[in-house]
């Protein structure tokens, strides 16, 4: 009969991760005349008075590695791994954000297309989930999705509570909400020519002209400056947004107006985070939060190590 | 206390205010209480958690608040205040907490409380357990906690059953040491049933040192309200001033149970042949007092002329002594002049030893500079060395300062007008409760000549009967002029003596100093009852008030009139308590001004 282990050691205990959800196939055309027609000017950012702005992240965490010794087909890899999402809801009349919907999932992880039963870890309930194939990098990305989709969940549904939701990183199903997501790096330039060299001319609280990003999820997309930056060269100080193009294009406007007028009011002060400023101070306090939800990983391994190997906690 | 011990003293429920913080340690001695929303805990509130301890079972920890904080939970870097409060986009949670100093443990076994337990404002019965007031056998209510419930003073270890004597300090001008004091003996005397046998002959001597502030104990203060009255009486004593009753005062018989005070001063200098009481702002109830040259002899008052600390320092208290021994044994009075004496051997005293009539030519000592004269035929002839039997074989040179120190305070302007043959008008320290000796418009001198004197009379009364009851109370402010840390002096060697022996005889020391530092720690450490009000800073840092909290120590500096410390051998924290302004008038603008009395009839002589 198969039997599980925690391995003794793995390089990944308890190193949260971010995936990277900002991959894009290598040519992507993107229509730069949604918005503008011809040349392209800085634009001012606009707040329309929102009232309550949702920030969406989520975090992760691989808590051990997993051997399932199977007598046939040999040792067969699986993970346990956590991850929490949640948002910072900023009310903008009471002058306050808080913590709200923070939700933690926990993952029993296994290849090969076995899904053994996860014996009782006290105070951790692990959904057990299998992949077919054997290697790591297939269970993680299940880790990945999940936690993506307990994001996209926590999006609908605080848009639907009235919220403008930023959530951090892309989302890909965004639905025809009030919401966008914010990607913090660049990997590469949608835009060229002069379209990109609109970028370096825009100051604090001024956008881009919105593009459109083709592909299974269409989505206007526009370059925001959070800071002028002194000394900076001119992508510093640059963020990213997205808004599904189901919401149409004249709602489009009104959110990118919003991003560029609110996003600079949440960037953080440079000499505290060494992501600064693109990493918002309400996403930093969130991760924070999240991390601290999904417990201590030195307790959460004994546990494991205890429920799993028979090794009194 | 009529209350059953169910309900506590002080009645009332504990209410829940928040848990331990489980971050860190707790330990027997303190723990930190995250609050709940809607609740809050002040400095110097009590609190009270049950632990279960395995094998004891509940377990009651007791505390007190020594300080608030408060934090916002989330917050990095200061700079994050801004964007946590300015326009709220950082989230974080406002975290109050109190760290509690444990001041029991019920039953004693000293055991960290749990992390997480609840913590419970300690009302009633738990608040009384929290100031051991539960144990105290005769707790004596002497004003309002923080959180208005009454504070209790062990009457045992003021009176001298367990320990005895009170120290106060604080710094000048607040003007709460004397208040206090005096708000605590009109307590005592308003509490028979608590004080039992020895209410009724308290006894208690003040001596008023600066301006006329103690002159107007029977009189009703102006600021005096209805608040106040209400807090007197929460304190279980009806607020009214002291009753008038110098001896010869034009007073109303006073109520049964309130205390009675009498004023007495020194004559006036140059009054002519009248005894008139040195006094300026009030015209009746003072009685003038004086020593008879027989007095001042019989009760060895010689030494109160040599306190000043550099006496000590040389011989003179040698020479002192003889010459004091020689008086008592060749003084004798002389028939037709009441309370004067003339010095003669026993052996010369013709028609008998207790009363001569005077010869021609004899010196009559009637002053203290007759006095002074008649110790200067022996000590200074014309001709010759001074008489070995009154010298003590001292050198010339301590003779002479002897004699010049004698002469310089036998003038009028010192103590010359303290000693004068005539009627007897010693202080009658029977005639009052409270017995208060107006010295302010007395030489220094003169101030500890009368100080020495009369608490030599009251310790030599118990001496003799040997009985603590009734108590004799003496109130003291200023202890460091009368009892200096450095230097000797026989002021000081009796106030020593006092504060050793006192106790077992019922004399019972109210001292006030600014600074206890400067006073000796032998009157200060034999004080069971400390007591504070606003302390200087650096005095606040001082060893002599190491029995308070640092907490309590830093907002000593802070304190507002009326409020005060209190420190007492039955509960180990220092307890902040208010009190109430007294009934009294404590300056001459204060007296409520009566309608009924005709404004000017304190001029008309």
């Amino acid at each position: 009969m198969a039997r599980l282990y925690v391995e003794d050691w793995s390089p990944e205990y308890g190193a949260p991760f971010e995936s990277d959800t900002d991959s894009l196939p290598s040519e992507v055309i993107v229509d730069t005349q949604v918005e503008t027609r011809g040349a392209w000017e800085p634009l001012p950012g606009r707040d329309d008075g929102v009232r309550r702005v949702a920030f969406v992240d989520g975090v992760q965490r691989i808590e051990a590695t997993l051997t399932l010794d199977d007598p046939e087909r040999g040792p067969l890899p699986g993970l346990c791994a956590a991850y929490a999402v949640g948002a910072s809801v900023w009310d903008r009349d009471a002058r306050a954000s808080t913590f709200d919907h923070v939700r933690v999932g926990r993952l029993a992880i296994f290849g090969g297309g076995e899904s053994p039963s996860m014996p009782a870890v006290p105070g951790m309930d692990y959904a057990v989930e299998s992949v077919e194939g054997l290697d790591v990098a297939a269970l993680r990305s299940t880790l990945d999705t999940r936690r993506g989709r307990a994001e996209t969940d926590l999006v609908r549904r605080l848009a639907e509570d009235d919220c403008f939701v930023i959530a951090d990183g892309r989302v890909d199903d965004l639905g025809p909400n009030d919401a966008v997501g914010y990607i913090k790096s660049h990997h590469r330039t949608y835009l060229t020519g002069s379209e990109a060299r609109t970028i370096g001319t825009l100051r604090a609280g001024e956008r881009t002209p919105m593009f459109l990003i083709p592909g299974k999820f269409e989505r206007y997309s526009w370059y925001v400056r959070l800071m002028d930056i002194p000394g900076g060269h001119s992508w510093s100080g640059i963020a990213r947004v997205e808004a599904p193009a189901a919401v149409g294009i004249v709602r489009a406007r009104v959110l990118a107006d919003r991003t560029a007028a609110l996003l600079p009011l949440a960037a953080m002060p440079l000499h505290l985070d060494h992501r600064a400023p693109q990493n918002l101070v309400p996403i930093a306090a969130l991760e924070k939060e999240l991390r601290r939800w999904l417990g201590d990983d030195g307790l959460v391994r004994r546990a494991l190590r205890a429920a799993l190997n028979g090794v009194p906690a | 206390m009529n209350a059953s011990k169910n309900e506590g003293l002080s009645g009332g429920t504990s209410e829940r205010v928040g848990r331990i913080v489980g971050v860190g340690h707790t330990s027997s001695q303190e723990f930190r209480v995250v609050l709940d929303d809607g609740a809050y805990l002040a400095v110097d509130d009590l609190v009270v958690v049950r632990t279960e301890v395995p094998g004891v079972g509940e377990l009651h920890t007791y505390g007190v608040v020594v300080e608030s904080e408060a934090t916002y939970e989330g917050a990095a870097y200061e700079s994050d205040v801004h964007r946590i409060s300015e326009q709220g986009l950082q989230p974080a949670a406002k975290v109050r907490t109190a760290q509690i100093a444990v001041t029991r443990v019920d039953p004693e076994v000293w055991v960290a409380a749990d992390p997480g337990q609840e913590v419970y404002r300690a009302r009633g019965i738990e608040r009384d357990r929290a100031l051991y007031a539960d144990e105290m056998r005769r707790p004596l209510p002497v004003g309002r906690g923080r959180d208005g419930e009454p504070v209790y003073l062990d009457l045992d270890f003021f009176d001298g059953t367990k320990g005895g004597h009170m120290s106060i300090s604080g710094v000048s001008g607040v003007a709460t040491k004397t208040t206090f004091a005096f708000f605590f003996v009109r307590l005592l005397a308003g509490q028979p049933a608590l004080l039992g046998t020895a209410a009724a002959n308290l006894r208690v001597l003040v001596f008023n040192v600066k301006g006329e502030d103690l002159l107007w104990l029977d009189r009703p203060s102006n600021e005096f309200g209805d608040d106040d009255a209400a807090a007197w009486r929460a304190l279980g004593v009806e607020p009214t001033p002291f009753a008038l009753a110098t001896p010869g005062a034009d007073a109303p018989r006073p109520r049964a149970g309130v205390p009675t005070v009498a004023f007495w001063a020194p004559p006036r200098v140059h009054a002519g042949g009248e005894v008139l009481p040195d006094v300026s702002g009030r015209q009746s109830g003072v009685a003038p007092f004086t020593w008879t040259p027989r007095e001042f002899v019989d009760e060895e008052l010689l030494q109160f002329v040599f306190t000043d600390a550099s006496d000590a320092r040389n011989q003179i208290p040698f020479v002192e002594e003889r010459v004091r021994g020689q008086l008592r044994r060749l003084a004798v009075d002389v028939l037709g002049a009441p309370g004067a004496i003339v010095l003669r051997e026993p052996n010369d005293r013709e028609g008998g030893q207790r009363a001569v009539h005077s010869r021609v030519n004899e010196r009559v000592i009637r002053t203290l500079e007759d006095v002074a004269d008649a110790i200067g035929d022996f000590l200074e002839p014309e001709e010759g060395e001074p008489d070995r039997r009154w010298s003590a074989g001292a050198q010339l040179g301590t003779v002479n300062a002897f004699m010049r120190r004698l002469r310089a305070a036998s003038s009028e302007a010192r103590l010359g007008r303290l000693i004068r043959a005539g009627e007897s008008r010693r202080i009658d320290r029977m005639a009052a409760t409270l017995t208060v000796v107006a010295i302010q418009n007395l030489h220094e001198l003169a101030q500890r000549f009368v100080v020495g004197a009369l608490m030599r009379e009251t310790f030599r009364e118990k001496e003799e009967t040997g009985q603590r009851l009734p108590l004799s109370v003496l109130v003291l402010d200023e202890l460091n002029k009368y009892a200096p840390r450095e230097g000797q002096s026989p002021l000081k060697e009796m106030l020593v003596d006092i504060a050793q022996r006192g106790r077992s005889l019922g004399v019972l020391m109210i001292g006030a100093q600014q600074s206890a530092s400067r006073v000796a720690p032998d009157v200060l450490e034999n004080a069971s009852i400390r007591v504070t009000g606003r302390l200087d800073a650096a005095e606040s840092e001082r060893a002599e008030f190491g029995w308070m909290l640092p907490s309590t120590r830093a907002r000593a500096r802070l304190l507002k009139p009326g409020t005060m410390v209190l420190g007492q051998p039955a509960v180990p924290v220092p307890i902040v308590l208010s009190f109430p302004r007294v009934p009294w008038a404590t300056r001459a603008d204060e007296v409520l001004a009566d309608p009924a009395s005709d404004p000017f009839r304190g001029l008309v002589p």
